[in-house]
């Protein structure tokens, strides 16, 4: 973290090696273009490290900032370019379909777990948990589209958080 | 406020989410000061959201990486020499001074554009040169491909290798295998029509008959394009396909025999 402060370019290889992948497959399911992610990717690294001064470590982990950055970069992006909320809505399993096609092209994946892992929640919890982590739907837009309480949204990815802790073996 | 209640509010997941009002902020920092388990618990929450986005990654292009890292590099650069742009001395003879300032500014403006300018030279030469290699290993993988292919099929055209269609036994009447065996080189090429699928815990192994024994060929899985070249048999008067324990057994388990078909 100090590396980090200091802007040596070691710390920024570091996190691009092991955080690289996690931020891009956000990105890359909300912009869902390769090419607009990886122009987003690079904004959000070059973005981590102008703003590594402003990162205050008792307000939360480096990865849950980082993540937060690449998300709403990516939501802004979709934004401004005004895609259609009717191609957000594409079935999810329809994307992860996509990315695993595209696995001997130009992209190595890990969606196998990920589509396991999200079958294992009960369907409105893999909902909330789809359109809000991956698809780049704020809590807000999720409950006023779908007519679903702002609170039922908060506490059902709630309960989804403990299913998933359980499913991904955390302490 | 009850901990438990405000946990399963789904606040701490809002927080984490950013999206909160700055009044819910101070509040989940306040909270998370006075109850230890709530902090316990927002940690839990973060190293659950870490690991499902871990679960969900997609790595990007390789070349990407030194994109990056060339532009952190410019921005730290560009940053420094701004500065020094502003350490330049305040004139002393108005005039003289001022036009020197200028020229100075002028040309630290130029130098720091024309050093801009090459490091973006220098970024898309990196890219191209990556994308270049990339293009070579994907014309690698196509030659080898279409080797394989004309190697697979200059066996099956060969009259030294002698087809053995491997039939379903009466358990798996639509199961179909075949095998291409040189008698004199003693090679064996597998090739599979229709096997069912296994479980990951078992694999299939393929067995030649010599003088009335069983003799291992060697182990597969299924899903391999075109000839699996196998253990080399000599003077076998059978083939069969039996489903055993992962890495195969030294003798068949005759009850899982797929498919079974005569060199005679």
């Amino acid at each position: 973290m100090t590396r980090l402060k200091r802007k040596e370019s070691a710390a920024l290889d570091y996190l691009y090696d092991h955080y690289s992948g996690a931020l891009n497959g956000i990105v890359f399911r909300i912009v869902r273009d390769e090419d607009v992610a990886e122009e987003i990717l690079q904004d959000v690294f070059l973005r981590i490290w102008d703003k590594i001064g402003n990162y205050d470590s008792s307000k939360g982990k480096l990865f849950t900032w980082m993540l937060n950055v690449a998300r709403n970069l990516a939501i802004d992006k979709v934004r401004s370019k005004e895609i259609t909320k009717a191609k957000k809505t594409d079935d999810i399993d329809n994307l992860v379909h996509k990315i695993d096609r595209q696995e001997s092209g130009e992209l190595a994946v890990d969606t196998i777990g990920l589509t396991e892992v999200l079958e294992r929640l009960p369907n409105e919890q893999k909902f909330v948990v789809e359109y809000l982590y991956l698809k780049g739907y704020t809590q807000t837009e999720l409950a006023e589209e779908f007519k679903i309480p702002l609170g039922t949204v908060k506490t059902r990815l709630r309960l989804a958080m403990i299913e998933l802790r359980s499913i991904l073996n955390v302490a | 406020m009850n901990v438990k209640e405000y946990i399963s509010s789904g606040i701490l997941e809002a927080y984490l989410l950013d999206e909160v009002t700055p009044q819910e902020r101070m509040e989940v920092l306040r909270m998370t000061q006075l109850h230890p388990e709530l902090k316990r618990e927002l940690d839990r929450t973060e190293t659950t959201l870490k690991s499902f986005a871990m679960k969900a990654s997609v790595s990007p292009r390789k070349e990407l990486k030194n994109m990056i890292m060339a532009k952190a590099e410019q921005a730290l650069n560009g940053a420094r020499s701004s500065k020094l742009i502003r350490l330049n001395p305040l004139p002393f003879w108005k005039y003289a001074a001022a036009a020197s300032v200028v020229v100075a500014l002028g040309t630290s403006y130029l130098a720091f554009n024309y050093r801009q300018q090459w490091k973006e030279a220098n970024v898309a030469l990196t890219d191209l040169i990556a994308r270049n290699q990339r293009v070579a290993q994907n014309y690698n993988v196509v030659n080898q491909k279409l080797e394989k292919i004309q190697d697979d099929f200059s066996i099956i055209e060969s009259s030294a290798f002698k087809k053995v269609v491997m039939k379903g036994t009466a358990g798996e009447p639509n199961a179909l295998a075949s095998v291409y065996w040189n008698a004199t080189t003693e090679e064996v090429f597998l090739s599979i029509q229709n096997l069912k699928a296994i479980s990951a815990d078992n694999q299939f192994q393929l067995w030649a008959i010599v003088d009335g024994k069983p003799v291992d060929a060697g182990v597969f899985d299924t899903g391999f394009p075109g000839l699996l070249k196998m253990k080399s048999i000599k003077g076998a008067t059978a083939f069969a396909v039996t489903i055993e324990p992962r890495g195969g057994r030294t003798a068949p388990t005759l009850a899982t025999m797929q498919v079974v078909g005569t060199a005679g």
